[in-house]
């Protein structure tokens, strides 16, 4: 690594907080960030993530830094206010905040029940603005922030039978923007990472991602790794005066017709 | 490791506009992360400052002087860059601005101007892709870096060809995209809100919602980033730097919406 590369992006010194980092999205964010130089506090918000947290703490310890596990019962205030109280008291400050939610269900919009639309806004949309307005708070008291939400380009675009879903992704992106606008005089900046689809990780998907791979500009699905520069970068004291945006990393699905 | 990935080392950038402001910046921060540059622009002088400041970062610096609306000096720099370099793995059109037409009412609009603010902004841009391509099909991999500009996005008032060449080279950029990406060459935009001098054309910068304009430095770190094995995977992106301008209502005209101020 060298000079220029480490001043714009070293996380040296900052310490973080990642909400949703049970998921494949979170835990890159955890592993980018520590390998940066952050300090950390991982936390879920589903019950019965304890055990892949501390795995994920195992495989950050190498990097030397500081990795704190928080696992709750459920989305409240009352809990992510308590993820953000960790972080500060933990690890002195709140510098950067990741919300890596990542839930999802689809079915035909009218069958779709209103226990799914709660469902899927209070683990995407509510939960990031839980944690943005409770992160902001400390932030803009402190004189500065860095916050990423992660969404996917389907926020940018319709599918059949994902609603909710792609209604939820529009919505964390909208709340970046005016976010953004509301706290950029206190140097807080707030913008999107959006993600193309996916590998999964099972075969059940097989034949569909097939299909995909064909129609895709350059042929190939997106490992969560593939999103690590993207979040550094957006995090990074080297993109101090980017704010409001998002950052689409999707192979060039989002301008295929 | 993440920070390794955005290593510049052993790659070639070509840099059209490198004589100043974005495009001096750009040079300079990605040879501080390791890149040789090949430096266009039209003046020779202002090309061997940045050729200066590059080497005084530990990279090596090509100085082509030629004018990037002209196709034939646009295939002529390519072909010595490669001659003397070995390969351009990385393209960034940079070169543009105001041109006659700026700020001019529609009907004082010669077909000069227009064509002038079209050569300058959209078909510079498209003569350099065209002369590159080959050679980054060739070698299977490359990146290129196109600069729009806030006003691709958003109408400007008197502000005609420069909007729509921007706005095109937004275009340029997906079909691009789409087009090349087999052969592993991944093709994005930058997209630059108020920088430097050109605040003095939007008071000072004072609308944007950081409360200031960029500074032609800051966008040295993107430009590694988009360079950059980092960034493998984008591909058709558009990426703003602005301030905030762009993600609410902030225009140039200095009327930025404030609902139920309380602050």
């Amino acid at each position: 690594m060298n000079d220029t590369v480490a001043t714009d992006f070293s996380l040296t010194g900052k310490s973080a907080l990642v909400v949703g980092a049970e998921n494949p999205l979170g835990m890159i964010a955890a592993m980018t960030l520590t390998e940066a130089g952050a300090d950390l506090v991982i936390a879920s918000q589903q019950p019965g993530t304890g055990d892949a947290l501390r795995e994920l703490t195992r495989r950050l310890a190498p990097t030397g830094r500081k990795s704190v596990v928080q696992v709750q019962s459920a989305i409240t205030r009352a809990d992510l206010s308590a993820s953000v109280d960790l972080t500060v008291k933990q690890l002195g400050g709140l510098d950067i905040l990741v919300n890596a939610l990542d839930y999802r269900s689809f079915a035909p919009a009218d069958i779709s029940d209103d226990n799914a639309l709660d469902k899927i806004f209070d683990n995407t949309f509510r939960a990031t603005w839980m944690a943005c307005q409770e992160a902001g708070r400390i932030m803009r008291r402190r004189g500065g922030g860095v916050i990423v939400n992660v969404v996917s380009v389907l926020a940018e675009r319709g599918v059949p039978n994902a609603s909710l879903y792609c209604a939820s992704q529009a919505a964390v992106l909208s709340l970046t923007r005016t976010l953004a606008l509301e706290w950029a005089p206190d140097q807080v900046r707030v913008n999107a990472l959006e993600f193309g689809w996916l590998e999964s990780r099972g075969q059940r998907q097989a034949q569909f991602e097939e299909t995909l791979r064909k129609y895709l500009p350059d042929h190939n699905l997106i490992k969560p790794e593939e999103l690590a520069g993207a979040l550094l970068y957006l995090v990074a004291p080297g993109a101090r005066f980017m704010t409001g945006q998002s950052v689409v990393v999707d192979g060039g699905l989002l301008c295929h017709p | 490791m993440v920070l390794e990935k955005l290593s510049l080392k052993n790659k070639v950038a070509l840099i059209t506009g490198a004589g100043r402001g974005l495009g001096r910046a750009m040079a300079l921060a990605m040879a501080g992360a390791g890149c040789t540059i090949a430096a266009v622009a039209r003046t020779r002088s202002q090309l061997e400052e940045t050729a200066a400041a590059v080497r005084q970062q530990g990279s090596s610096c090509m100085v082509i002087p030629a004018d990037v609306t002209r196709s034939k000096e646009v295939n002529a720099m390519v072909e010595v860059a490669v001659a003397e370099l070995g390969h351009i793995d990385i393209l960034i059109n940079n070169a543009g601005g105001g041109t006659q037409d700026y700020g001019k009412p529609l009907e004082e609009i010669s077909d000069e101007m227009w064509q002038e603010g079209l050569a300058l902004n959209l078909s510079s841009q498209f003569y350099c892709c065209r002369a590159v391509i080959p050679h980054l099909i060739a070698q299977q991999h490359g990146r290129i870096i196109n600069i729009a500009s806030g006003l691709g996005l958003r109408g400007g008032k008197q502000l005609f060809s420069y909007t729509c060449a921007k706005g095109a080279v937004i275009q340029l950029t997906r079909s691009l995209a789409v087009t090349y990406a087999r052969y592993n060459i991944q093709s994005n935009c930058i997209v630059p809100g108020v920088f430097g001098e050109a605040a003095e054309r939007f008071q000072g910068g004072k609308f944007v919602p950081m409360g200031r304009p960029g500074e032609y430095e800051e966008i040295g770190p993107l430009a590694i980033f988009l360079a950059s094995d980092a960034a493998h995977h984008l591909n058709g992106a558009m990426l703003t730097i602005d301030g905030g301008a762009l993600a609410g209502g902030a225009t140039p005209t200095g009327s930025y919406p404030q609902l139920n101020e309380s602050r």
